[in-house]
């Protein structure tokens, strides 16, 4: 893409102001418009209303007023039983978050350092470094490869290596990051650290590491939400309920809750349909699951907007 | 991506002259930096791509006698297994597999191109509309609220499926209470493209959209002034100024989506239908086939031929693209 012309433009996201009204859209239009986005943006929350709104509904209301708006009667009961007893939901939610914060540290160093250089005129290798990263955006060797090289040669199955490894690394970031540092660390802050004798690693840490912040905090959050939400690694490399991630064991409840009720009437006697986990219950589950990923937006969004585009519009 | 040869940066620290021994020392640095980032994609990313030959084999896993040079069970078995030419590709072909195999590869290449043009329109209204509001702290408000639903995962969005659409789900309640019969959503294969296209919608079209926003954002404001004063009203200030603006990012996005075009959204078409049996006619893509044949008892070629088709002809794919795009619009082309 054209590498010039956007970054100075983007950093004044005020001044455009100045000449809003000539080519402010008509008052009639605006209003149209506000009511659309509105109707759009109660959409987009009603699924999520109804997952939460339903798991503090107490399960009698559930049942005889089927879902509801607002319930009738509050009761946070699930929540208590979900946590209970070391059930299989806290053993995942730990595998979970240990994964997701040493999978997060681990990617944003690596995508920090790989990209570093790949910015630099002065390295050498600049060109087949680029190339061998970029190249494994286009090419794989395809599922089952994948597949028998980490079960049989790197042999992470069963650990919980498996639920981050997969995911530790991008080479979409990297050259996501190896653009923002060219926008964003001008070249002679680097210059003048070196006369002054610092080593390259001591420039990546103290000088354009700080400077590229709000590029790291972006690389940070999707990784996070990557291996908050990896479905994928779970299936395909573990097989022990011990290191089984969040996202694996509900999914595992909801469709073998779904398949004996399907199957309900061909199995009457060999399953209670009552003794199955509650629907209050499981949409505690499905709460509990977005929930902590949710609060770490509003915590990133001050940096993340700016980092994803100056580091994707000029790449 | 082809900022190299042209980043002003190059004025500075001109780019051939002598080495000495501060840029060995800065090149041993910036090669240990690489490094750790350069060890994961040979682990992860090239080591299986030998593996693709599986795909000409019949695959036996076999212990390597004691004398081998590699004592691994994985790498012994790729090289000395027997080579079968087609063999695993015609099984994909056979007259009673067949008609299964082209459902796959139609169901994927469809639902690709449907969430290509659907999203691209939806991220791109919505990013004009973002930045035409008046108010722009609503504008971002909105911006927010659209962007949640990509910190939700494909198994909660299946929980919400199946809160909303199951046999006692919000719908058929909503139904049955003005009489009308329920919608049997995991039987029927009707709904699931307008399903699958919903969730993605729901899904993507805030992320989306920031590539789109910030786009626009740094189109030059005299050009739709000078455009404003000429006349042209804000139809033609988007065909005219601000979609040919959008094009190289469109071009560039279609172009990587065009590489993933066997690929699939693998949670998101394993986790919502969840192996209902009924639909799977229109929810099982090559990579769901793809897994659901590894994990069965077939030979491992099977699958291994599948994963080929994808992985190649969605390069293939790739280089065409480029290669029509570097024809006509140079500029805009990946590489």
């Amino acid at each position: 893409m054209d590498a010039k012309a956007a970054p100075q433009k983007l950093a004044r996201p005020t001044s455009h102001k100045r000449n809003r009204d000539m080519l402010a859209i008509s008052p009639t239009t605006d209003v149209l418009l506000n009511i659309l986005m509105i109707a759009c943006c109660l959409l987009t929350l009603f699924p999520l209303y109804v997952v939460i709104i339903s798991s503090i509904t107490s399960e009698s209301a559930l049942t005889a007023n089927g879902y509801r708006l607002w319930p009738e009667e509050f009761s946070t009961l699930a929540y208590t039983f979900l946590f209970a007893q070391g059930s299989i939901v806290v053993t995942a939610y730990k595998n979970t978050i240990l994964s997701t914060l040493a999978g997060t540290a681990i990617s944003v160093l690596m995508v920090a350092f790989y990209a570093y250089p790949l910015s630099r005129d002065n390295f050498k290798f600049r060109g087949f470094f680029t190339f061998y990263a970029f190249f494994t955006m286009l090419f794989g060797g395809g599922l089952v490869a994948y597949y028998m090289v980490t079960r049989q040669i790197l042999q992470i199955q069963n650990t919980l290596w498996a639920l981050f490894l997969p995911s530790a690394f991008s080479p979409f970031w990297v050259i996501v990051m190896r653009t923002f540092y060219k926008a964003n660390v001008p070249n002679e802050i680097i210059e003048s650290a070196r006369i002054d004798g610092a080593g390259e690693w001591r420039v990546l840490f103290e000088i354009v590491m700080p400077l590229a912040i709000p590029g790291l905090a972006t690389v940070a959050l999707f990784s996070a939400i990557g291996i908050w939400n990896n479905f994928f690694n779970c299936l395909l490399l573990v097989d022990e309920a011990k290191y089984y991630s969040l996202q694996f064991t509900i999914y595992t409840t909801l469709n073998n809750i779904r398949f004996l009720l399907e199957n309900a009437d061909k199995m009457q006697g060999v399953v209670n349909v009552g003794d199955l986990p509650s629907q209050t219950f499981r949409m505690a589950m499905a709460v509990v699951t977005v929930g902590p990923i949710i609060f770490a937006y509003p915590f990133f969004q001050r940096y993340f907007i700016r980092g994803l585009t100056i580091g994707a519009i000029k790449g | 991506m082809s900022a190299e040869a042209t980043s002003p940066s190059t004025v500075i620290s001109p780019k051939k002259s002598r080495w000495n021994r501060d840029k060995i020392y800065s090149n041993l640095s910036y090669l240990t930096m690489v490094l750790p980032g350069a060890i994961w994609l040979f682990l992860f990313a090239y080591l299986p791509m030998p593996g693709i030959i599986m795909a000409f084999k019949t695959y036996k896993l076999a212990r390597p006698p004691a004398d081998y040079w590699i004592q691994n069970k994985f790498i012994y078995s790729l090289i000395n297994s027997p080579w079968v030419g087609l063999d695993n590709f015609k099984y994909l072909i056979l007259p009673s597999n067949l008609s299964t195999t082209l459902m796959y590869i139609r169901n994927t290449v469809l639902y690709n191109l449907l969430f290509m043009v659907v999203g691209l329109i939806f991220s791109v209204a919505l990013a004009v509309i973002i930045y035409e509001l008046t108010n722009q702290f609503l504008a971002k408000l909105y911006h927010s609220i659209f962007f949640l639903p990509f910190f939700v995962s494909w198994i909660v969005v299946a929980y919400v499926v199946y809160a909303l659409a199951n046999s006692t789900g919000i719908i058929n309640s909503s139904l049955a209470s003005i009489g009308i019969a329920p919608l049997e959503v995991y039987k029927e294969k009707a709904y699931w493209p307008f399903i699958f296209l919903l969730a993605n919608l729901w899904k993507y079209t805030g992320n989306g959209s920031i590539i789109y926003l910030a786009t626009i954002t740094g189109v030059d404001r005299e050009l739709y002034e000078a455009a404003a004063m000429d006349g042209a009203g804000k139809w033609k200030q988007f065909t005219h100024i601000t979609f040919p603006h959008l094009v190289p990012v469109i071009v560039l996005l279609q172009i990587l989506a065009v590489g993933r075009i066997f690929g699939s959204d693998f949670d998101m078409f394993y986790t919502l239908p969840g192996g209902a049996a009924l639909v799977k006619d229109v929810t099982y893509t090559l990579d769901v086939f793809v897994y659901n044949m590894l994990r069965s008892n077939l030979p491992l070629g099977y699958p291994a031929a599948a994963s080929f088709v994808q992985s190649v002809i969605g390069f293939i794919l790739i280089l065409v693209t480029n290669y029509i795009v570097r024809k006509t619009r140079p500029e805009l082309a990946l590489f």
